[in-house]
């Protein structure tokens, strides 16, 4: 791959991946994707606004690369936010970066940097891709504590072959050196975590002012006695344990996000875990699935055991041992060692104790 | 790689010979011209020199050339200098909905402060209406600012026209001429201006320096307080090596004007034509003949202008793009707005702008070249393939 538009948000990452592929000799550009993320008044925006714009247009000066800047703010609108705030109000809990990585990084910027007449892109994500057996697989990276492949499943099989990530072998901590001694301006710069187009007030103020209904209503436990009453069932996830106004003998779990009736169900801890669960929107980076795999349901959970058995598009997913807080609209992904073979959206746990 | 610039309107590289003037403006002409002995005077002589010859090419006195740092320095100085001095006559300016953003930021600046500004309309070729000028004059009109060639569509205004009827009204009357001085013969008497903004590094000068001619009679309020320099109309020093290289740009400008302007209206016009033969979907934007003689301005359907600006500079073709990336979105300009470009087009649109150092085979290279690139791009559109 000897031509590759780099993804440059303006952070370190994606700067220091720049920089690995211009040392390793590719002909690297720059092109920093303008997401119409507008900051709030006198803040930062996390990424993507004007200044991460201009601190990735100092990076690039500093490497002696060129840069551009791309508009996606369409993209993003159609691909990422709509479902994200259509999934809120379902009451799910989706994963706009599994989307925005699908549709956007490595889908249309993928198609557009092919078009603009590059071999492929590359991003300061901490995953890798490895060649084996005349396949391209996505691996964890060498840093398991920046792994970001839980949000790389979704993305199509083939990009694998077209995309360079150069922090796989790398941790934070030697990325933050490696700029700092090339003299990249944004080498302290702090890391983000959030979503980049919720503003500093939250997910709530962001639904509202996208004009999701988000109407107070009542949290009840299982057996339907009313408890209490919440602010909005998009304020809440699964597993989410106080911030319920609610005064019980036992602490007590947001179990379900019932969007029909706009109602929470609350229980104990015990009452979270499921043995099963189904997932649609699979996609697949392996040709075939081993007999067991670990699962994630989120990006923060630790991988467990299971089983996974396909039907059409739907998989059924047992685990070895119940796991807690099962979300629908989060993602479920497989992993065979470090092997990341796919995922999918998780549509419904299946009982167990629930 | 050869690399083909076609961004003259945004900058163009300096005429070695207007170096070669320049350079003794360092290291011996170092005088400062305010002072009073021989190296003062020398360097005093230097620019009285350039003055007179950009006072000569313009039909205008040397008195009534003011040096700046720029156009935008121009512009800022003719409105606000113009509006300040003004203030007790009335409150009122008109200007055009496609001023470039010197102008057109001041407004709004003058606006916040109380001012009031009307910005008139322009029609899909981008051209004011001098009636619509004349109509929206009030008692309290103070300046008309219009644009002599817009830098992103290169339409040429009437400026002699809107001239005339300002000075009917008695109201005074700037033009920004930032695009088409060095490009197109005039003097201020023809375009019957009272004020006029130039710069030097469009016409193959250095950056930095720049004019505004204030003709005489015209009351204005200084910005920049300071020294005597300019006639007390701009404090500093002057930039000696810029005001000379900016005589000798004139000077050469001034030897091949029509030749020039022929030779580039030319392949202008060979460049529209090939591109519409070569690709469907594309409009040409401003007006087909009242036009720069370097200026293309196209807007390519269902594509994206910053991905064809980026595949272009891949190949080695500099051009430039009408949208800027705003804190929202990349926003098609004001410019494209005003002229009503429909939706599909807005924002796909490229200027390429020709220049003393084009060659025909420039242009057949860049036509051989985008409609390949235009190809790819729409090959991911899909508006195209829908419309196919």
């Amino acid at each position: 791959m000897k031509k590759v538009v780099v993804a440059m948000s303006g952070g370190v990452d994606s700067s220091v991946a720049a920089l690995l592929l211009k040392e390793r000799g590719h002909e690297v550009v720059g092109v920093t994707m303008c997401l119409g993320v507008v900051p709030a008044e006198g803040g930062r925006a996390k990424c993507c606004g004007p200044r991460e714009i201009e601190d990735a247009r100092r990076v690039c000066r500093t490497l002696v690369i060129r840069h551009y800047v791309m508009d996606f703010s369409a993209d993003l609108e159609e691909n990422v936010i709509r479902p994200f705030v259509e999934e809120y109000c379902r009451g799910r809990t989706p994963n706009p970066c599994v989307a925005c990585n699908r549709s956007i990084k490595f889908g249309s910027f993928l198609e557009k940097a092919l078009a603009w007449g590059f071999d492929g892109i590359a991003t300061g994500h901490y995953a890798g891709i490895e060649l084996e057996n005349g396949a391209y697989r996505l691996k964890r990276p060498k840093d398991r504590r920046k792994d970001q492949t839980y949000f790389l499943h979704a993305i199509p099989k083939e990009a694998l072959a077209k995309v360079l990530f150069p922090l796989a072998e790398y941790t934070k901590e030697e990325v933050r050196g490696f700029a700092k001694r090339a003299g990249l301006p944004v080498f302290d710069k702090p890391e983000s975590q959030d979503i980049c187009f919720i503003p500093a007030e939250g997910h709530g103020a962001f639904l509202r002012s996208r004009g999701a209904g988000i109407e107070p209503g009542e949290i009840a436990d299982r057996e339907g006695r009313v408890l209490g009453r919440h602010r909005g069932i998009a304020c809440y996830t699964i597993g989410q344990r106080g911030g319920l106004g609610i005064s019980s003998p036992t602490p007590l779990y947001v179990l379900k996000i019932d969007a029909a009736r706009n109602r929470l169900v609350v229980g104990e801890k015990r009452e979270l875990r499921s043995e099963s669960l189904v997932a649609d929107q699979v996609n697949w980076l392996v040709d075939a699935l081993p007999e067991e795999a670990w699962a994630k349901i989120r990006y923060a959970h630790r991988a467990a055991r299971c089983r996974i058995s396909q039907n059409g598009d739907r998989l059924a997913v047992r685990f070895a041992e119940p796991q807690e807080a099962v979300s629908p609209g989060q993602s479920v992904v497989f992993y065979d060692g470090a092997t990341v073979l796919g995922g999918g959206v998780i549509q419904e746990d299946c009982g167990g104790t629930r | 790689m050869n690399q083909i610039y076609m961004d003259y309107a945004a900058t163009t590289p300096t005429d070695h010979r207007v170096v070669e003037a320049m350079l003794p403006c360092f290291g011996e002409v170092y005088g400062n011209p305010s002072s009073l002995h021989a190296f003062g005077q020398e360097a005093h002589g230097a620019m009285e020199e350039a003055r007179a010859k950009i006072a000569a090419f313009l039909g205008a006195k040397p008195a009534e050339i003011v040096f700046t740092s720029g156009g935008t320095e121009s512009d800022n100085l003719a409105v606000k200098g113009v509006v300040y001095a003004n203030r007790k006559k009335g409150d009122h300016i008109i200007t055009s909905a496609i001023e470039h953003h010197a102008v057109r930021e001041t407004c709004r600046f003058l606006e916040a402060e109380g001012f009031k500004v009307t910005y008139v309309p322009v029609d899909g070729d981008g051209l004011v209406d001098p009636a619509s000028v004349a109509e929206a004059i009030t008692d309290k009109t103070i300046l008309i600012s219009i644009m002599h060639a817009n830098n992103e569509i290169g339409t040429i205004q009437p400026i002699a026209e809107i001239g005339r009827l300002a000075r009917e009204r008695g109201v005074c009357f700037h033009t920004d001429a930032v695009q088409t001085f060095g490009q197109l013969p005039f003097t201020v008497d023809e375009l019957n201006v009272d004020l006029m903004s130039a710069s030097a590094h469009k016409l193959y000068g250095p950056k930095g320096v720049g004019l505004l001619y204030i003709r005489k009679g015209t009351r204005i309020m200084p910005f920049m307080h300071g020294g005597e320099q300019e006639n007390g109309r701009r404090a500093s020093t002057q930039n000696i090596p810029g005001i000379v290289g900016f005589g000798k740009a004139v000077e050469l400008a001034k030897a091949s004007l029509s030749e020039e302007a022929a030779r580039l209206a030319a392949m202008r016009d060979r460049f529209i034509r090939g591109v519409f033969e070569r690709l469907d979907g594309i409009r040409l934007n401003g007006h087909p003949t009242r036009r720069l003689p370097n200026n293309i301005n196209l807007s390519v359907e269902s594509v994206e202008g910053e991905g064809m600006i980026l595949s272009l500079d891949m190949l080695g073709i500099a051009c430039s793009t009408g949208s800027a990336c705003s804190s929202s979105s990349l926003e098609p300009s004001h410019v494209l707005l005003a002229i009503g470009l429909p939706h599909e087009f807005s924002h796909g649109s490229l200027r390429f702008s020709l220049g003393r150092y084009t060659r025909e085979s420039d242009i057949d290279a860049v036509l051989e070249t985008l409609p390949q690139v235009v190809g790819r791009l729409r090959a991911l559109s899909p508006v195209h393939a829908e419309k196919k």
